[in-house]
């Protein structure tokens, strides 16, 4: 089947600046205002600014930073500070593995004069997979699934540095600045995670999956929150509502497979 | 472990910074991407699962928001619970009065925010 032969199929550069547009505006803006918080705390335990942009570089996951320094400035032992971000980074798990899937080509065995053809090579689905974080996941899961499978990976890698270039510059300017913000504007700050998550997720909501998910979620969290020790609140609401999402969604589908006859 | 530390940080004098975020920031949340890397092994685009998969992290993340919104931390804190999710429900309605324009919706929900943490702030 030729189906990918599209005239509109763009070449991988051209997807890669499509990339890096779509980053420039809400996505980076965003980061930019999440992520200046996290200089400051590096600046608070007496770390150079350098480590400050090398945890937005390498950890990538904004929480996880302000636990890592936060708990540093609370005197909290190292080896406990890693297993608190090892529990609350379990999250990329059904990130990485609902997104990977959009990007890897499969590999494809010679056949009928057609030469083989290589699938995506595990070390660069290790690359993509460290740039899987909120942002780069809203984001690709709402515009890689319209795109031609050939246009993904270049688009995501440019999306995915260009807000994280944006993010380690606030990282860095916020070590510098952060001390004497009006507290009314760093409340704003705060809040531009929350806001911009939950847009990005009704976004790219499509099906009723998505739209249950989102909700059983949200309404959730609180309760669970009392019942689930805290560390592992987020997980188990996760892993219950998205099945009871998913359950409900298996529910209406095979109703409405036999519905024509009842 | 203790010693062990104390050791490592006397050996890696102002490198100590670097290697305290690499061992235990990266590493710690970096093994569950790679992890995942594996697991998707074979698991084409429209595989069942990952319907399932993508619901446990949409339901994961919608916890996420509630949370910082229900334990706010520092600045976020001295917005009265109402107003934060007023906040929340004013950007929700500016994203479907402006045909599901995210950047209206982040900028309502921001105006409601900051309006009523100058206002809890004096």
């Amino acid at each position: 089947m030729p189906d990918d032969s599209s005239p509109s199929l763009k070449s991988p550069r051209q997807a890669a600046l499509a990339g890096m547009k779509a980053a420039a505006g809400l996505p980076s803006f965003m980061l930019m205002a999440s992520l200046i918080g996290v200089g400051g705390l590096c600046r608070d335990v007496g770390y150079p600014m350098g480590a400050a942009v090398a945890s937005t570089i390498l950890v990538w996951a904004g929480p996880a930073q302000m636990v890592l320094f936060g708990s540093i400035a609370a005197g909290v032992a190292l080896p406990l500070i890693a297993v608190a971000i090892c529990v609350s980074s379990i999250r990329f798990v059904p990130m990485c593995m609902s997104i990977l899937p959009m990007m890897r080509e499969p590999a494809i065995p010679a056949r009928d004069g057609q030469p083989a053809q290589k699938g995506t090579p595990t070390w660069l689905l290790l690359i993509l997979a460290h740039f899987v974080a909120v942002t780069a996941w809203v984001e690709g899961m709402r515009r890689l699934p319209a795109m031609p499978k050939p246009e993904r990976i270049p688009y995501f890698l440019a999306f995915a540095s260009t807000v994280m270039l944006a993010a380690a510059f606030s990282t860095g300017a916020g070590y510098y600045l952060i001390a004497k913000l009006p507290p009314a504007l760093a409340a704003g700050l705060l809040f531009t995670s929350p806001i911009y998550f939950t847009v990005a997720l009704a976004a790219g909501a499509r099906q009723s999956v998505d739209w249950l998910a989102l909700v059983l979620g949200f309404g959730a969290a609180p309760l669970v929150a009392l019942v689930v020790p805290a560390g592992f609140d987020l997980m188990v609401g996760g892993i219950g509502m998205g099945t009871l999402a998913y359950a409900i969604h298996r529910l209406q589908r095979a109703r409405r497979s036999s519905g024509a006859g009842t | 472990m203790t010693a062990t530390l104390a050791a490592l940080e006397h050996w890696s004098g102002g490198l100590w910074p670097y290697l305290v975020v690499i061992l235990f920031g990266f590493l710690p949340s970096e093994i569950w991407r790679w992890a995942s890397v594996f697991l998707v092994r074979g698991l084409s685009e429209d595989a069942e699962i990952l319907v399932w998969v993508r619901a446990v992290a949409t339901a994961l993340l919608a916890g996420v928001v509630a949370k910082l919104l229900l334990v706010p931390s520092g600045a976020l804190a001295v917005v009265p619970v109402f107003w934060r999710w007023g906040a929340l429900g004013a950007g929700i309605l500016a994203f479907f009065v402006f045909r599901k324009s995210m950047i209206a919706g982040v900028i309502f929900g921001e105006i409601v925010l900051i309006s009523a943490a100058l206002l809890a702030t004096g």
